[in-house]
């Protein structure tokens, strides 16, 4: 461990959640790049502007549509998650994440859920082709790439911000480097603080973006918002987008299988059983 | 003479464990469809506690640490 260097921290709100980043050795305007890079592709990635590049593609559920670079390497991201959850992480749940009520940001509240309506998520593979650039949503289907996007980004985000770094998006986190004192990043993940060297870490809770019966995170396999007896799932992987994967299967795995699925791909991991289960 | 036994007892114990590995492996099928449950419960040399309502376990690549944390997993 060596002497404390002097960290720079930007914070600012983006995507609909807050962004921190910090880096070692690099000037402001460093951060302020990493704060434009982030307002540039999350305007790209969100489902809550009807002109970004997301919603077109949803509204054009059946053609093929251009893409930039960004989103074709999200939505191969989302194909990605896929194949490693086997199933449980399927951008395709978006109209089951509007069923529930969560058609715009919660801070303007939920709307009337409609749940008569939803059934189980189609396979991603089967509604998602991605190639040359372009891309096509099968008619009837559409995504949601939350969490996806934001560790896709947190990992994209901390090279450009420079070797010792971290990139903390919404709880979607990559660090890089050896931090300020040379002994990694002090992260707070579930009830500890843990030292983060060029790994990433993501939590993935029902305990908050809920609102009565309902909350964001959906089952795919039901449709409907998960109720695994688990509440929440922190977990440390070797890199934001790899940590997201990983605590939201775990999540919904469910308390019996989590804690081996997490022993087998985490590098550490918090598993918090439900309050009221 | 003996060279010949030796050889046909080696040839005919050869061709005995083939076919008995055979007959073992063709009955004793891999299931592919079998659900994995790898019988891990933490990580190898890693450590387990528990706190707050909740499970943490580290890994051998993860130090926990007091100093207070710069960040967090939560999301706002």
């Amino acid at each position: 461990m060596h002497p404390e260097l002097s960290v720079n921290a930007h914070h600012f709100e983006a995507m609909g959640t807050t962004c921190s980043l910090f880096v070692v050795g690099q000037s402001r305007g460093r951060l302020l790049e990493g704060e434009s890079w982030v307002r540039h592709v999350g305007a790209r990635l969100t489902r809550f502007a009807l002109d970004s590049e997301l919603s077109r593609l949803n509204a054009r559920a059946g053609e093929w549509i251009e893409v930039s670079e960004e989103m074709e390497a999200v939505l191969r991201a989302a194909l990605e998650a896929y194949a490693m959850s086997s199933g449980l992480v399927n951008a395709a749940v978006l109209p089951s994440v509007l069923a529930v009520g969560y058609t715009r940001p919660l801070v303007e509240g939920p709307t009337v859920a409609t749940l008569d309506r939803v059934g189980p998520t189609p396979a991603l593979p089967e509604v998602l082709e991605v190639g040359g650039r372009g891309a096509r949503v099968r008619t009837g289907s559409s995504l949601d790439l939350g969490g996806i996007a934001k560790g896709w980004m947190a990992d994209r985000l901390v090279e450009l911000l420079g070797p010792n770094a971290l990139a903390n998006l919404g709880g979607d986190l990559r660090a890089a480097g050896t931090g300020p004192r040379g002994d990694g990043w002090p992260v707070g993940v579930g009830c500890a603080t843990l030292m983060l060297r060029d790994q990433g870490a993501a939590t993935s809770s029902v305990r908050h973006r809920r609102w009565g019966e309902m909350h964001h995170l959906i089952d795919p396999r039901s449709g409907l918002p998960a109720k695994t007896g688990l509440d929440e799932v922190s977990v440390v992987a070797a890199s934001g987008f790899e940590a997201e994967v990983i605590a939201k299967t775990a999540l919904l795995l469910g308390p019996a299988l989590a804690p081996a699925y997490c022993a087998a791909h985490a590098m550490a991991s918090w598993l918090a059983v439900g309050r009221d289960d | 003479m003996r060279v010949f036994l030796l050889k046909a007892a080696a040839t005919v114990l050869t061709i005995g464990a083939t076919v008995s590995s055979a007959l073992y492996v063709t009955s004793h099928l891999k299931n592919p469809a079998a659900p994995l449950q790898p019988p891990v419960l933490t990580a190898g040399d890693g450590s387990s506690a528990t706190a707050l309502g909740g499970t943490l376990t580290l890994g051998p690549s993860v130090q926990p640490s007091d100093v207070e944390p710069m960040t967090s997993t939560y999301a706002s």
